[in-house]
Protein backbone atom coordinates (compact mmCIF):
# COMPACT_ATOMS: atom_id res chain seq x y z
CA UNK A 1 0.00 0.00 0.00
CA UNK A 2 1.52 3.05 -1.34
CA UNK A 3 2.08 6.23 1.06
CA UNK A 4 0.79 8.98 -0.76
CA UNK A 5 0.15 12.46 0.85
CA UNK A 6 0.48 16.17 -0.84
CA UNK A 7 -0.88 19.76 0.23
CA UNK A 8 -0.34 21.05 3.64
CA UNK A 9 0.43 18.57 6.15
CA UNK A 10 0.71 19.16 9.65
CA UNK A 11 2.78 16.86 12.50
CA UNK A 12 1.45 17.15 15.91
CA UNK A 13 1.08 15.26 18.60
CA UNK A 14 2.44 14.38 22.35
CA UNK A 15 5.47 15.74 23.80
CA UNK A 16 8.21 13.03 22.79
CA UNK A 17 6.16 10.89 20.62
CA UNK A 18 8.44 10.96 17.50
CA UNK A 19 7.23 13.87 15.04
CA UNK A 20 10.31 15.01 13.82
CA UNK A 21 11.70 11.36 12.99
CA UNK A 22 8.08 11.14 11.51
CA UNK A 23 7.91 14.61 9.35
CA UNK A 24 12.01 14.21 8.28
CA UNK A 25 11.41 10.36 6.73
CA UNK A 26 8.12 11.55 5.39
CA UNK A 27 9.70 14.19 3.50
CA UNK A 28 12.83 12.08 2.53
CA UNK A 29 9.78 9.62 1.34
CA UNK A 30 7.87 11.71 -0.66
CA UNK A 31 10.66 13.51 -1.70
CA UNK A 32 12.54 10.46 -3.41
CA UNK A 33 8.69 9.51 -4.81
CA UNK A 34 8.95 12.80 -7.00
CA UNK A 35 6.91 15.15 -4.81
CA UNK A 36 8.33 18.63 -4.23
CA UNK A 37 8.68 18.57 -0.29
CA UNK A 38 8.85 21.98 1.89
CA UNK A 39 9.60 21.71 5.48
CA UNK A 40 9.23 23.84 8.09
CA UNK A 41 10.27 23.21 11.37
CA UNK A 42 7.55 25.00 13.56
CA UNK A 43 9.05 23.49 17.24
CA UNK A 44 9.34 26.58 19.22
CA UNK A 45 9.15 25.08 22.30
CA UNK A 46 11.76 22.88 22.44
CA UNK A 47 15.66 23.56 21.50
CA UNK A 48 16.72 19.88 21.42
CA UNK A 49 16.43 17.17 18.91
CA UNK A 50 14.73 19.23 16.24
CA UNK A 51 14.80 18.65 12.65
CA UNK A 52 16.58 22.00 12.19
CA UNK A 53 19.30 19.57 13.15
CA UNK A 54 19.06 17.45 9.73
CA UNK A 55 18.89 20.34 7.70
CA UNK A 56 21.81 19.58 5.95
CA UNK A 57 21.25 15.69 5.09
CA UNK A 58 17.54 17.29 4.07
CA UNK A 59 19.08 19.80 1.39
CA UNK A 60 21.56 17.86 0.11
CA UNK A 61 18.78 15.66 -1.30
CA UNK A 62 16.58 18.86 -2.51
CA UNK A 63 14.33 19.24 0.40
CA UNK A 64 13.27 22.37 1.13
CA UNK A 65 14.02 23.54 4.94
CA UNK A 66 12.57 26.58 6.20
CA UNK A 67 14.14 27.34 9.59
CA UNK A 68 14.91 30.61 11.70
CA UNK A 69 17.70 33.22 11.09
CA UNK A 70 21.08 31.25 11.45
CA UNK A 71 21.92 33.71 14.22
CA UNK A 72 18.98 32.36 16.41
CA UNK A 73 18.60 28.67 15.67
CA UNK A 74 20.62 27.82 18.91
CA UNK A 75 18.12 29.76 20.31
CA UNK A 76 14.63 28.77 23.22
CA UNK A 77 13.25 31.70 21.52
CA UNK A 78 9.30 31.15 19.84
CA UNK A 79 10.94 33.04 16.66
CA UNK A 80 8.51 32.11 13.78
CA UNK A 81 9.83 32.90 10.51
CA UNK A 82 7.34 35.17 7.59
CA UNK A 83 8.74 32.40 5.27
CA UNK A 84 6.25 30.23 7.06
CA UNK A 85 3.14 32.22 6.20
CA UNK A 86 4.70 32.33 2.54
CA UNK A 87 4.86 28.42 1.85
CA UNK A 88 0.87 27.95 3.88
CA UNK A 89 -0.23 30.74 1.46
CA UNK A 90 1.23 29.52 -1.52
CA UNK A 91 1.88 25.36 -1.17
CA UNK A 92 3.27 23.59 -3.69
CA UNK A 93 3.93 19.37 -3.67
CA UNK A 94 4.20 18.78 -0.11
CA UNK A 95 3.73 21.48 2.74
CA UNK A 96 4.52 19.74 5.53
CA UNK A 97 5.15 21.56 8.98
CA UNK A 98 6.92 19.78 12.30
CA UNK A 99 4.97 21.16 15.21
CA UNK A 100 6.26 21.31 18.51
CA UNK A 101 5.30 18.82 21.29
CA UNK A 102 1.61 18.21 23.28
CA UNK A 103 -1.08 21.46 23.68
CA UNK A 104 2.11 24.06 24.13
CA UNK A 105 3.52 23.62 20.97
CA UNK A 106 0.18 23.05 18.85
CA UNK A 107 -0.57 26.70 20.09
CA UNK A 108 1.43 28.24 17.26
CA UNK A 109 -0.53 26.95 14.58
CA UNK A 110 -3.60 29.20 15.85
CA UNK A 111 -1.17 31.94 14.86
CA UNK A 112 -1.20 30.84 11.23
CA UNK A 113 -4.82 30.67 10.61
CA UNK A 114 -4.41 33.82 8.68
CA UNK A 115 -2.58 32.27 6.04
CA UNK A 116 -4.39 28.66 6.19
CA UNK A 117 -7.61 30.38 5.57
CA UNK A 118 -9.29 28.20 2.80
CA UNK A 119 -6.75 25.96 2.40
CA UNK A 120 -7.59 22.59 4.11
CA UNK A 121 -4.63 20.85 5.97
CA UNK A 122 -4.30 17.57 6.88
CA UNK A 123 -3.86 17.82 10.63
CA UNK A 124 -2.01 14.28 11.69
CA UNK A 125 -1.24 12.94 14.72
CA UNK A 126 1.54 10.90 16.43
CA UNK A 127 1.14 8.30 18.83
CA UNK A 128 3.69 6.43 20.43
CA UNK A 129 1.82 3.92 22.59
CA UNK A 130 5.21 3.34 24.65
CA UNK A 131 5.24 7.02 26.07
CA UNK A 132 3.64 7.98 28.92
CA UNK A 133 0.28 9.82 28.77
CA UNK A 134 -0.48 8.15 25.54
CA UNK A 135 -0.37 4.65 26.15
CA UNK A 136 -4.12 4.50 26.53
CA UNK A 137 -7.04 5.22 23.92
CA UNK A 138 -8.20 8.11 26.28
CA UNK A 139 -5.26 9.01 26.81
CA UNK A 140 -4.66 9.97 23.32
CA UNK A 141 -8.27 10.96 22.54
CA UNK A 142 -7.21 13.63 25.51
CA UNK A 143 -4.37 14.38 23.93
CA UNK A 144 -6.23 15.18 20.97
CA UNK A 145 -8.81 17.39 21.88
CA UNK A 146 -5.89 19.42 24.23
CA UNK A 147 -3.80 19.99 20.62
CA UNK A 148 -7.18 20.64 18.47
CA UNK A 149 -8.01 23.24 21.52
CA UNK A 150 -4.88 25.35 21.27
CA UNK A 151 -4.24 25.16 17.69
CA UNK A 152 -7.61 25.82 16.44
CA UNK A 153 -7.66 22.91 14.14
CA UNK A 154 -9.66 19.80 13.79
CA UNK A 155 -6.77 16.49 13.55
CA UNK A 156 -7.66 14.28 10.35
CA UNK A 157 -5.76 10.99 10.80
CA UNK A 158 -3.20 9.22 13.07
CA UNK A 159 0.22 7.98 12.37
CA UNK A 160 1.25 5.38 14.56
CA UNK A 161 4.67 5.15 16.01
CA UNK A 162 5.48 3.01 17.97
CA UNK A 163 8.88 2.38 19.34
CA UNK A 164 11.09 2.10 22.00
CA UNK A 165 14.02 3.85 19.63
CA UNK A 166 16.70 0.84 18.50
CA UNK A 167 14.96 -1.70 21.10
CA UNK A 168 12.23 -1.35 19.08
CA UNK A 169 10.93 -4.72 18.04
CA UNK A 170 8.58 -6.39 15.59
CA UNK A 171 6.31 -7.04 18.20
CA UNK A 172 5.77 -3.67 19.31
CA UNK A 173 5.27 -2.77 16.46
CA UNK A 174 2.49 -4.63 15.39
CA UNK A 175 0.80 -4.21 19.25
CA UNK A 176 1.44 -0.76 18.11
CA UNK A 177 -0.55 -1.24 15.09
CA UNK A 178 -3.24 -2.61 16.74
CA UNK A 179 -3.39 0.11 19.44
CA UNK A 180 -3.45 2.96 17.20
CA UNK A 181 -6.31 1.17 15.05
CA UNK A 182 -8.27 1.63 18.33
CA UNK A 183 -7.39 4.90 18.59
CA UNK A 184 -8.53 5.68 15.21
CA UNK A 185 -11.65 4.26 15.36
CA UNK A 186 -12.52 5.50 18.74
CA UNK A 187 -11.75 8.84 17.33
CA UNK A 188 -13.50 8.32 13.93
CA UNK A 189 -10.71 9.49 11.78
CA UNK A 190 -8.30 7.63 9.49
CA UNK A 191 -5.08 5.73 10.31
CA UNK A 192 -2.91 7.34 7.61
CA UNK A 193 -0.32 5.04 8.35
CA UNK A 194 2.61 3.60 10.94
CA UNK A 195 6.08 3.94 11.16
CA UNK A 196 8.91 0.97 11.51
CA UNK A 197 12.58 1.05 11.63
CA UNK A 198 14.01 0.51 8.75
CA UNK A 199 16.20 -2.24 9.67
CA UNK A 200 12.66 -3.95 10.04
CA UNK A 201 10.65 -3.10 7.13
CA UNK A 202 11.39 -6.73 5.36
CA UNK A 203 11.09 -9.18 8.42
CA UNK A 204 7.41 -7.48 9.65
CA UNK A 205 4.39 -9.67 8.95
CA UNK A 206 2.11 -7.37 7.27
CA UNK A 207 -0.77 -9.64 7.02
CA UNK A 208 -2.81 -7.75 9.53
CA UNK A 209 -1.97 -4.37 8.85
CA UNK A 210 -3.96 -2.44 6.28
CA UNK A 211 -2.16 0.84 6.14
CA UNK A 212 1.05 2.17 4.69
CA UNK A 213 4.28 1.60 6.59
CA UNK A 214 7.12 4.11 6.44
CA UNK A 215 10.51 2.96 7.13
CA UNK A 216 12.28 5.17 9.73
CA UNK A 217 16.23 6.01 9.33
CA UNK A 218 16.55 7.98 12.77
CA UNK A 219 17.99 11.04 12.47
CA UNK A 220 18.39 12.99 15.47
CA UNK A 221 20.79 10.51 17.95
CA UNK A 222 23.42 11.82 20.18
CA UNK A 223 26.81 12.50 19.40
CA UNK A 224 28.12 8.63 19.74
CA UNK A 225 25.70 7.49 17.49
CA UNK A 226 25.74 7.96 13.81
CA UNK A 227 22.29 8.48 11.77
CA UNK A 228 21.05 6.21 9.60
CA UNK A 229 21.94 7.16 5.58
CA UNK A 230 18.96 8.46 4.36
CA UNK A 231 17.72 8.43 0.59
CA UNK A 232 17.28 5.03 -0.31
CA UNK A 233 13.66 4.28 -0.72
CA UNK A 234 11.87 1.57 0.85
CA UNK A 235 8.39 1.50 0.72
CA UNK A 236 5.71 -0.22 1.81
CA UNK A 237 3.77 -2.93 2.55
CA UNK B 1 6.59 -2.08 35.98
CA UNK B 2 7.02 -2.11 32.21
CA UNK B 3 9.53 -0.55 29.89
CA UNK B 4 8.61 2.32 29.36
CA UNK B 5 9.87 5.08 26.65
CA UNK B 6 10.61 8.16 28.21
CA UNK B 7 12.88 11.60 28.01
CA UNK B 8 15.84 11.67 30.82
CA UNK B 9 13.89 14.97 32.45
CA UNK B 10 10.45 13.09 32.75
CA UNK B 11 12.33 9.51 34.02
CA UNK B 12 14.01 11.53 36.30
CA UNK B 13 11.37 13.36 37.83
CA UNK B 14 8.93 9.74 37.86
CA UNK B 15 12.11 8.01 39.52
CA UNK B 16 11.84 10.60 42.72
CA UNK B 17 8.42 9.60 43.08
CA UNK B 18 9.46 5.99 43.23
CA UNK B 19 11.94 6.60 45.74
CA UNK B 20 9.16 8.18 47.83
CA UNK B 21 9.51 11.26 47.07
CA UNK B 22 6.89 13.32 47.02
CA UNK B 23 7.98 17.04 47.60
CA UNK B 24 9.54 18.86 44.48
CA UNK B 25 10.06 22.85 44.32
CA UNK B 26 11.74 24.24 41.16
CA UNK B 27 12.33 27.17 39.27
CA UNK B 28 12.27 26.10 35.35
CA UNK B 29 15.39 26.45 33.44
CA UNK B 30 16.60 25.05 30.00
CA UNK B 31 17.49 22.46 29.49
CA UNK B 32 15.82 20.24 32.72
CA UNK B 33 12.16 22.32 32.57
CA UNK B 34 10.64 19.41 31.54
CA UNK B 35 11.26 17.43 34.82
CA UNK B 36 8.70 20.41 36.47
CA UNK B 37 6.59 19.76 33.21
CA UNK B 38 6.32 16.02 34.10
CA UNK B 39 5.54 16.22 37.91
CA UNK B 40 3.24 19.31 37.96
CA UNK B 41 0.90 16.81 36.32
CA UNK B 42 2.17 13.65 37.84
CA UNK B 43 2.73 15.14 41.30
CA UNK B 44 -1.19 15.49 41.66
CA UNK B 45 -1.53 12.03 40.79
CA UNK B 46 -0.06 10.11 43.30
CA UNK B 47 -0.75 13.08 46.50
CA UNK B 48 2.45 14.61 46.01
CA UNK B 49 3.27 18.54 46.26
CA UNK B 50 5.10 20.40 43.26
CA UNK B 51 5.91 23.91 44.26
CA UNK B 52 7.49 26.86 42.06
CA UNK B 53 9.56 28.85 43.56
CA UNK B 54 10.11 32.59 42.64
CA UNK B 55 13.40 31.88 42.16
CA UNK B 56 16.19 29.27 42.36
CA UNK B 57 17.62 30.69 45.99
CA UNK B 58 13.87 30.94 46.79
CA UNK B 59 13.86 26.76 45.85
CA UNK B 60 16.63 26.16 47.89
CA UNK B 61 15.92 27.37 51.18
CA UNK B 62 12.16 25.58 50.89
CA UNK B 63 14.20 22.23 49.77
CA UNK B 64 16.41 23.42 53.05
CA UNK B 65 13.01 24.17 55.06
CA UNK B 66 11.57 20.41 54.20
CA UNK B 67 14.76 18.41 54.47
CA UNK B 68 14.99 20.21 58.30
CA UNK B 69 11.19 18.75 58.87
CA UNK B 70 12.45 15.49 57.71
CA UNK B 71 10.87 15.34 54.35
CA UNK B 72 12.24 13.18 51.47
CA UNK B 73 12.75 16.33 49.04
CA UNK B 74 14.34 17.46 45.99
CA UNK B 75 14.40 20.26 43.40
CA UNK B 76 16.12 19.69 39.48
CA UNK B 77 17.51 22.98 38.02
CA UNK B 78 20.72 23.72 35.36
CA UNK B 79 24.15 25.50 36.06
CA UNK B 80 23.35 28.70 36.40
CA UNK B 81 20.28 28.16 38.79
CA UNK B 82 22.66 25.32 40.54
CA UNK B 83 25.09 28.38 41.15
CA UNK B 84 22.14 30.31 42.86
CA UNK B 85 21.34 27.41 45.19
CA UNK B 86 24.59 26.82 46.31
CA UNK B 87 24.50 28.96 49.16
CA UNK B 88 21.13 26.95 50.45
CA UNK B 89 23.43 24.14 49.83
CA UNK B 90 26.11 24.82 52.27
CA UNK B 91 23.32 25.62 55.09
CA UNK B 92 22.05 22.22 54.23
CA UNK B 93 25.21 20.29 54.04
CA UNK B 94 26.14 22.69 57.56
CA UNK B 95 22.96 21.95 59.47
CA UNK B 96 23.36 18.43 58.20
CA UNK B 97 19.80 17.43 56.11
CA UNK B 98 19.13 15.03 53.54
CA UNK B 99 18.19 16.74 50.28
CA UNK B 100 18.70 15.76 46.20
CA UNK B 101 19.74 18.13 43.63
CA UNK B 102 19.54 17.24 40.49
CA UNK B 103 21.54 19.62 37.83
CA UNK B 104 21.21 18.96 34.42
CA UNK B 105 24.39 21.26 33.13
CA UNK B 106 24.24 23.22 30.38
CA UNK B 107 27.21 25.13 28.97
CA UNK B 108 28.82 28.59 30.93
CA UNK B 109 30.38 30.19 32.24
CA UNK B 110 27.60 32.81 32.64
CA UNK B 111 24.33 32.28 31.24
CA UNK B 112 26.30 30.21 28.39
CA UNK B 113 24.63 28.03 25.98
CA UNK B 114 21.27 26.14 26.57
CA UNK B 115 22.94 22.74 25.18
CA UNK B 116 24.74 20.23 26.55
CA UNK B 117 27.71 20.62 28.52
CA UNK B 118 29.43 18.86 31.58
CA UNK B 119 31.29 21.72 32.59
CA UNK B 120 29.98 21.94 36.56
CA UNK B 121 32.13 19.28 37.20
CA UNK B 122 34.43 20.88 39.71
CA UNK B 123 31.88 23.12 41.00
CA UNK B 124 29.64 19.97 41.71
CA UNK B 125 32.37 17.69 43.37
CA UNK B 126 35.05 19.80 44.61
CA UNK B 127 32.84 22.64 47.05
CA UNK B 128 30.00 24.02 45.81
CA UNK B 129 28.89 26.29 48.38
CA UNK B 130 31.04 28.63 50.81
CA UNK B 131 33.07 26.68 53.57
CA UNK B 132 33.94 23.09 53.73
CA UNK B 133 30.92 21.59 52.61
CA UNK B 134 31.24 18.62 49.57
CA UNK B 135 28.27 16.73 48.07
CA UNK B 136 27.65 13.43 47.34
CA UNK B 137 27.61 13.19 43.23
CA UNK B 138 26.52 10.70 40.59
CA UNK B 139 26.91 11.35 37.18
CA UNK B 140 24.29 9.26 35.39
CA UNK B 141 25.54 7.91 31.92
CA UNK B 142 21.85 6.78 30.29
CA UNK B 143 18.88 7.60 31.13
CA UNK B 144 18.42 4.00 33.12
CA UNK B 145 21.22 5.04 35.16
CA UNK B 146 19.73 8.41 36.19
CA UNK B 147 16.76 6.31 37.03
CA UNK B 148 18.54 4.22 39.51
CA UNK B 149 20.88 7.26 40.69
CA UNK B 150 18.02 9.58 41.50
CA UNK B 151 16.31 6.18 43.69
CA UNK B 152 19.00 5.74 45.22
CA UNK B 153 20.25 8.98 46.09
CA UNK B 154 17.24 9.52 48.41
CA UNK B 155 18.83 7.12 51.27
CA UNK B 156 22.38 7.95 50.69
CA UNK B 157 21.35 11.58 51.57
CA UNK B 158 19.20 10.00 54.51
CA UNK B 159 22.81 7.68 55.47
CA UNK B 160 24.85 10.27 55.32
CA UNK B 161 22.39 13.71 56.43
CA UNK B 162 24.02 15.54 53.23
CA UNK B 163 23.19 17.05 49.95
CA UNK B 164 23.20 14.38 47.31
CA UNK B 165 23.88 15.74 43.31
CA UNK B 166 22.77 13.74 40.29
CA UNK B 167 25.27 15.63 37.79
CA UNK B 168 24.02 14.92 34.32
CA UNK B 169 23.84 16.83 31.39
CA UNK B 170 21.63 18.39 28.73
CA UNK B 171 21.84 14.91 26.75
CA UNK B 172 20.28 12.61 29.62
CA UNK B 173 17.93 15.91 30.30
CA UNK B 174 16.56 15.80 26.96
CA UNK B 175 17.32 12.36 25.05
CA UNK B 176 14.79 9.44 25.26
CA UNK B 177 15.94 5.68 26.25
CA UNK B 178 13.37 2.89 27.00
CA UNK B 179 13.59 2.79 31.33
CA UNK B 180 12.12 0.57 33.99
CA UNK B 181 11.54 1.79 37.43
CA UNK B 182 13.25 -1.25 39.54
CA UNK B 183 10.47 -1.82 42.73
CA UNK B 184 13.64 -2.92 44.84
CA UNK B 185 15.30 0.76 44.98
CA UNK B 186 11.80 1.87 46.85
CA UNK B 187 12.88 2.84 50.52
CA UNK B 188 11.50 4.35 53.44
CA UNK B 189 13.22 7.11 55.53
CA UNK B 190 14.58 5.93 58.81
CA UNK B 191 15.66 7.53 61.66
CA UNK B 192 14.83 10.81 61.35
CA UNK B 193 13.48 11.44 64.60
CA UNK B 194 17.05 11.13 65.67
CA UNK B 195 17.09 14.99 63.97
CA UNK B 196 14.06 16.23 62.28
CA UNK B 197 12.23 18.78 63.68
CA UNK B 198 8.96 17.20 63.25
CA UNK B 199 7.25 17.16 66.37
CA UNK B 200 7.91 16.38 69.50
CA UNK B 201 4.40 14.53 70.27
CA UNK B 202 5.23 10.95 68.61
CA UNK B 203 8.85 10.92 70.13
CA UNK B 204 10.10 8.65 72.57
CA UNK B 205 13.16 10.82 72.74
CA UNK B 206 12.58 14.31 74.66
CA UNK B 207 15.45 15.76 73.08
CA UNK B 208 14.78 19.30 71.12
CA UNK B 209 15.58 18.56 67.77
CA UNK B 210 17.64 21.64 66.53
CA UNK B 211 18.11 22.38 62.28
CA UNK B 212 21.09 25.33 62.24
CA UNK B 213 24.08 26.32 60.65
CA UNK B 214 25.23 29.32 62.51
CA UNK B 215 28.22 28.08 65.14
CA UNK B 216 29.34 31.28 67.06
CA UNK B 217 31.51 29.62 69.10
CA UNK B 218 34.51 29.02 67.33
CA UNK B 219 35.23 25.58 69.07
CA UNK B 220 31.88 24.21 68.39
CA UNK B 221 32.00 25.75 64.87
CA UNK B 222 35.68 23.50 64.28
CA UNK B 223 33.78 20.76 66.39
CA UNK B 224 31.15 20.64 63.36
CA UNK B 225 33.67 20.80 60.57
CA UNK B 226 35.51 18.20 62.19
CA UNK B 227 32.52 16.12 62.05
CA UNK B 228 31.16 16.83 58.69
CA UNK B 229 35.24 15.84 57.49
CA UNK B 230 35.13 12.49 59.06
CA UNK B 231 31.35 11.82 57.01
CA UNK B 232 33.01 13.04 53.84
CA UNK B 233 36.06 10.93 54.24
CA UNK B 234 33.23 7.74 55.02
CA UNK B 235 31.74 8.92 51.93
CA UNK B 236 34.45 8.70 49.97
CA UNK B 237 35.38 5.30 51.10
CA UNK B 238 31.97 3.81 50.88
CA UNK B 239 30.23 5.11 48.15
CA UNK B 240 33.14 4.77 45.45
CA UNK B 241 31.94 3.64 42.05
CA UNK B 242 33.80 2.80 38.89
CA UNK B 243 33.92 1.32 35.69
CA UNK B 244 36.17 0.67 33.40
CA UNK B 245 35.81 -0.50 29.57
CA UNK B 246 38.41 -2.31 27.52
CA UNK B 247 41.24 -1.87 30.09
CA UNK B 248 41.80 -5.60 30.04
CA UNK B 249 44.90 -5.26 27.25
CA UNK B 250 47.96 -3.76 26.92
CA UNK B 251 46.37 -0.22 26.34
CA UNK B 252 48.15 2.36 24.77
CA UNK B 253 46.21 5.24 26.36
CA UNK B 254 43.78 5.12 28.91
CA UNK B 255 40.73 7.64 28.87
CA UNK B 256 39.06 9.45 32.06
CA UNK B 257 35.98 10.87 31.23
CA UNK B 258 32.55 10.46 32.93
CA UNK B 259 28.45 11.12 32.05
CA UNK B 260 27.54 11.44 28.30
CA UNK B 261 31.02 12.40 27.28
CA UNK B 262 31.99 8.62 28.23
CA UNK B 263 29.54 7.20 25.99
CA UNK B 264 31.06 9.38 23.26
CA UNK B 265 34.93 7.96 24.17
CA UNK B 266 33.05 3.95 24.46
CA UNK B 267 32.41 4.89 20.47
CA UNK B 268 36.22 6.38 20.10
CA UNK B 269 37.76 3.56 21.93
CA UNK B 270 35.79 1.22 19.73
CA UNK B 271 36.73 3.11 16.29
CA UNK B 272 40.45 2.99 17.69
CA UNK B 273 40.04 -0.67 18.49
CA UNK B 274 38.61 -1.60 14.77
CA UNK B 275 42.22 0.67 13.63
CA UNK B 276 44.03 -1.94 15.85
CA UNK B 277 44.65 0.56 18.49
CA UNK B 278 43.90 -0.40 22.05
CA UNK B 279 42.86 2.53 24.27
CA UNK B 280 41.05 2.34 28.17
CA UNK B 281 38.46 3.95 29.21
CA UNK B 282 37.35 4.74 32.67
CA UNK B 283 34.38 6.19 34.14
CA UNK B 284 33.94 7.23 37.96
CA UNK B 285 30.23 7.89 38.24
CA UNK B 286 30.63 9.11 41.59
CA UNK B 287 32.03 11.97 40.42
CA UNK B 288 35.05 11.60 43.41
CA UNK B 289 37.59 9.48 41.36
CA UNK B 290 39.10 11.32 38.73
CA UNK B 291 41.83 12.97 40.71
CA UNK B 292 41.92 9.75 43.25
CA UNK B 293 44.69 7.40 41.99
CA UNK B 294 43.67 3.93 42.18
CA UNK B 295 39.97 4.39 42.37
CA UNK B 296 39.63 3.48 38.91
CA UNK B 297 41.28 0.69 37.64
CA UNK B 298 43.80 1.03 35.63
CA UNK B 299 44.16 4.33 36.54
CA UNK B 300 47.25 3.71 38.75
CA UNK B 301 49.46 3.68 35.38
CA UNK B 302 47.94 6.55 33.73
CA UNK B 303 49.35 10.02 33.71
CA UNK B 304 46.06 12.04 33.11
CA UNK B 305 46.05 14.64 30.95
CA UNK B 306 43.16 17.08 31.96
CA UNK B 307 40.76 18.08 28.89
CA UNK B 308 38.18 20.37 29.04
CA UNK B 309 35.32 19.26 26.50
CA UNK B 310 33.70 21.50 24.09
CA UNK B 311 31.17 20.92 21.75
CA UNK B 312 29.43 22.90 18.77
CA UNK B 313 26.89 22.21 16.75
CA UNK B 314 29.23 19.81 14.79
CA UNK B 315 29.29 17.57 17.40
CA UNK B 316 31.38 16.54 20.16
CA UNK B 317 35.48 17.67 20.09
CA UNK B 318 37.67 17.06 22.53
CA UNK B 319 40.37 19.90 23.27
CA UNK B 320 43.18 20.10 25.64
CA UNK B 321 44.01 22.86 27.46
Amino acid sequence: MELELSGIVIIVGAYGSGKTEVAINLAVHMNAAGTAVRLADLDLVNPYFRSREARQALRRLGIDVVLPPARYMQADLPILTPEVSGMLRHPSGLTLLDVGGDDVGATVLAALADPMRGKIPQVLQVINPNRPYTDTVRGCLKMRKAIEAKARMTITGIIGNANFMEETTEQDILAGHAFVKHVAEAGNIPLMFITTPAALLTRLDKKDIHCPVLALRRQLVPPWKQADALGASDSKG
Amino acid sequence: MAKVLMKGNEAIGEAAIRAGCLNYFAYPITPQSEVAEYLVRRMPEVGGVFLQGESEVAVGYMIFGAAGAGERVFTTSSSPGISLMSEAISYIAAAQCPAVFVNIMRGGPGLGGILPSQADYLQATKGIGHGDCRLLVMAPASVQEAVEMVMKAFPLAEKYRNPVMILGDGLIGQMMEPVEFPDHLKTEATNKDAWATNGMDHRNSKTRNLVKSLFLDPVQLNDNNLVLKAKYDRMRAEEVMSESYHTDCDYKGLIVSYGTMSRVCRTAVDMLKAEGIDVGMVRPPDGFSVSRKGRCRGSDEAVVHPCAEHRDEHGPDGRGC
